[in-house]
């Protein structure tokens, strides 16, 4: 295993009181692989991304428990030091708004140049000459002039274009893309999606995609990860899941998105609201949102359990896993 | 308004461009009567683009919207879709009087109501309402929800007596399925799709017979996008309301509209019912953006054809001639960089009929299968 997450724990302490954002969350990813975890805002999927590059914001966050084990070593009790090293050159992240994500007074040659220059130390013209090769690599039309201009001359999909250039800048084992495409138009979104899942079967490297886009995922994921309040809620190959989901939550989801190849009736939709994560509710924590709840699920928190019919690796932390799955 | 409007006013090209045959795709649920309650021709919206600071010179002007037609019917919901800076934002406004119409008209119940102003417009607007896409900038933090909701009968007294206008806001909090004691409550206080619900209850408040919802769900996590409009669907048929229901989400504007209309750079290049459009399609536009829509099942990735567009959106300043989706169409030819298609049902299925024959403003109009 590439990356392999075991019970992270991470909480915020604030004003109002301490939100507990990931409550145990485990899940792996191998090299080549893509895990998709969707999630609704909250869920707390970027913010486990987040310790996992170890750029969580301390304070008001902290982790308080749990293990990122990367290529064989723990990376959190790890210097920050000796972590700068490995974020960047071994695993790199791609973020949702390359607008703020990029320094407008620099060029782009630039910032992909120091790249090179900081981790590789180059000199300036053999980095500028990485730089465009890089920009080449995504298909940016023009790199050589392209090369010196600024972010703002970009356009949307271009400027995700370079922020792939900068996260495979250096080959890493593991790409960790936060809704890399929510902010782009679908016909961009279906360039840079298609971009990414190439280079990534190219350098085979693992990649952990954060969505909330049921659509995305099935496209171009291996395994999903659904998180819910914190936590992992279904775990499961994409087939499986999109077949015959083994979670109310998920189920719940899938049932209330409008598809495009049929014009559906009334849509599903789940009651209710997230929680807030300051005051999880007691046992499981969908349970006032589940059309299946019973007693047991508002005392006794379900942990994920292995989903025993299937063939493949499944797991599910809902405590009538069986009849959701027959549904 | 059923009389042909071959020739009238046109972009300010002038020119050619006035639409020889059936103008808007409009045949289903045009109602008994047959008239639409809103009617849109040659609608243009350009931005000026000046230079200099003392001696202001007009260097050119950013062409938002650029001659749009169609029709709504009563009780009707046209979807528009179509990508970021296609003008379709800008159609609501000026939908809604936000923004006044460089060029074109806007008729209500047959009404030129494009260029009214005071008392006569004060009158139009209570029939046409719009819901704004941020349910956490259009709603002012400063005001109870009661005020907000009630606000609208300030300014149309007639609507609701002064002893009657509490009760008439918790009514409406009902309606869009808010506890009625939240009244005195403050926007902050609500999730984003309870302020959904308070701006569409806005909306409602002085019984329009049109609402123009820009983007309405799309600051939703799904799980309440699926609650909002579940409600708009049954408010829709509760209050007999025409919609126009802008937004950039495909499968969300199939699932809620009779018909559908595709924008790309500031004018509709395919029109017609939801199955003419979904499975129907004869743009290549329209085609290209069906084909990239992730469909949310694993097994249709393998057996799916993906039209990848290159390059991005030309400016809206410098709009291609000719067709102005050529520059990234695979289909161009010489004849789509001179001549401008028309929104019209192209000749190729004009004797045929069916499905395929809708309004489409492609030259080389073709039927292509995209959606599994």
């Amino acid at each position: 295993m590439l990356l392999d997450v075991h019970d992270l724990h991470v909480e915020f302490h604030t004003r109002d009181g301490v939100a507990r954002a990931v409550n145990g969350v485990s899940y792996g990813v191998d090299e080549g692989e893509t895990l998709a975890v969707l999630g609704e805002s909250g869920s707390g999927k970027s913010v486990t991304a987040q310790a996992i590059m170890g750029i969580l914001d301390v304070p008001p966050g902290r982790i308080t428990g749990g293990e990122v084990i990367f290529k064989g070593r723990d990376l959190l009790p790890l210097k920050e030091e000796q972590r700068r090293k490995v974020r960047g050159a071994e695993m790199a992240m791609i973020f949702q708004d390359a607008l703020s994500s990029l320094n407008p007074v620099l060029s782009v040659g630039d910032q992909l140049g120091e790249m090179f220059t900081v981790h590789r130390g180059m000199s300036k013209k053999d980095a500028r000459a990485k730089a465009v090769e890089l920009m080449d690599r995504v298909r940016i039309p023009a790199a050589r002039e392209r090369v010196r201009q600024y972010p703002h001359q970009f356009s949307g999909g271009m400027r995700q274009r370079i922020m792939i250039a900068m996260a495979l800048a250096l080959e890493p084992a593991l790409i960790i893309a936060d809704e890399p495409t929510t902010a782009l138009d679908v016909t961009v979104q279906a360039q840079v999606m298609e971009l990414l899942a190439e280079l990534q079967r190219e350098y085979r490297m693992g990649l952990i995609l954060i969505t909330h886009d049921l659509g995305v995922v099935a496209d171009v994921a291996d395994r999903i990860a659904v998180m819910y309040a914190g936590r992992i809620v279904e775990s499961a190959p994409v087939h499986d899941i999109y077949k015959a989901p083994a979670h109310p939550y998920t189920r719940g989801l899938l049932d209330s998105i409008p598809r495009l190849d049929q014009k559906g009736r009334e849509l599903y939709a789940i009651k209710g609201l997230p929680p807030n994560l300051m005051d999880i509710p007691p046992g499981c924590a969908f349970h006032p949102r589940c059309p299946m709840a019973r007693d047991v699920c508002r005392t006794d928190e379900p942990p994920l359990y292995e989903v025993t019919e299937s063939e493949t690796d499944r797991g599910s932390a809902c405590h009538f896993w069986r009849e959701c799955l027959h549904g | 308004m059923a009389e042909p409007r071959g020739g009238t006013e046109r972009g300010p090209q002038g020119g050619p461009e006035g639409k020889p045959t059936s103008a808007t795709g409009f045949e289903k649920g045009a109602g008994p009567a047959g008239e639409p309650i809103l009617e849109v021709s040659g609608l243009v919206k350009h931005y000026p683009l000046t230079r200099g600071i003392l001696i202001r010179k007009q260097i050119g002007s950013v062409k938002a919207v650029d001659g749009v037609d169609f029709a709504l019917g009563r009780g009707e919901t046209l979807g528009i879709v179509g990508e970021s800076g296609c003008g379709k934002s800008t159609v609501a406004k000026m939908l809604v009087h936000l923004e006044k119409p460089t060029a074109g008209v806007i008729r209500y119940k047959g009404q030129d109501i494009t260029r009214l102003s005071g008392k006569a417009l004060k009158a139009v607007r209570r029939n046409i309402q719009m819901v704004f896409q941020d349910p956490y900038t259009s709603l002012n933090p400063r005001m109870t929800v009661g005020d907000i909701i009630g606000e609208p009968f300030e300014i149309h007294p007639e609507v609701a007596p002064k002893g009657d206008r509490r009760r008439r806001v918790q009514d409406l909090l009902d309606v869009v399925g808010l506890n009625p004691e939240y009244v005195n409550r403050y926007p902050h206080q609500f999730s984003g799709g309870q302020r959904q619900r308070i701006g569409i209850a806005r909306g409602l408040a002085l019984r329009p017979e049109v609402i123009v919802a820009d983007e309405p769900v799309s600051a939703l996590d799904v799980s309440v996008q699926a609650q909002v409009i579940n409600l708009m669907d049954r408010l829709r048929t509760e209050f007999d309301l025409a919609f126009v229901f802008i937004a950039h989400d495909l499968s969300i504007v199939r699932h809620i509209s009779d018909r559908v209309g595709v924008m790309y750079l500031g004018r509709i290049v395919e029109i017609g019912t939801d199955t003419q459009i979904y499975d129907h399609p004869t743009h290549p536009y329209t085609q290209a953006l069906l084909s990239a829509v992730p469909v949310p099942d694993p097994a249709a990735r393998a057996n799916r054809e993906r039209i990848i567009l290159t390059g991005d959106v030309p400016s809206p300043t410098n709009i291609p001639s000719g067709c102005r989706f050529r520059t990234r169409c695979w289909k161009a030819r010489a004849r789509c960089a001179e001549e401008v298609p028309l929104l019209a049902v192209p000749e190729v299925f004009r004797e045929a009929g069916g499905p395929a024959a809708h309004d489409s403003a492609c030259h080389f109009a073709e039927e292509k299968q995209v959606v599994p």
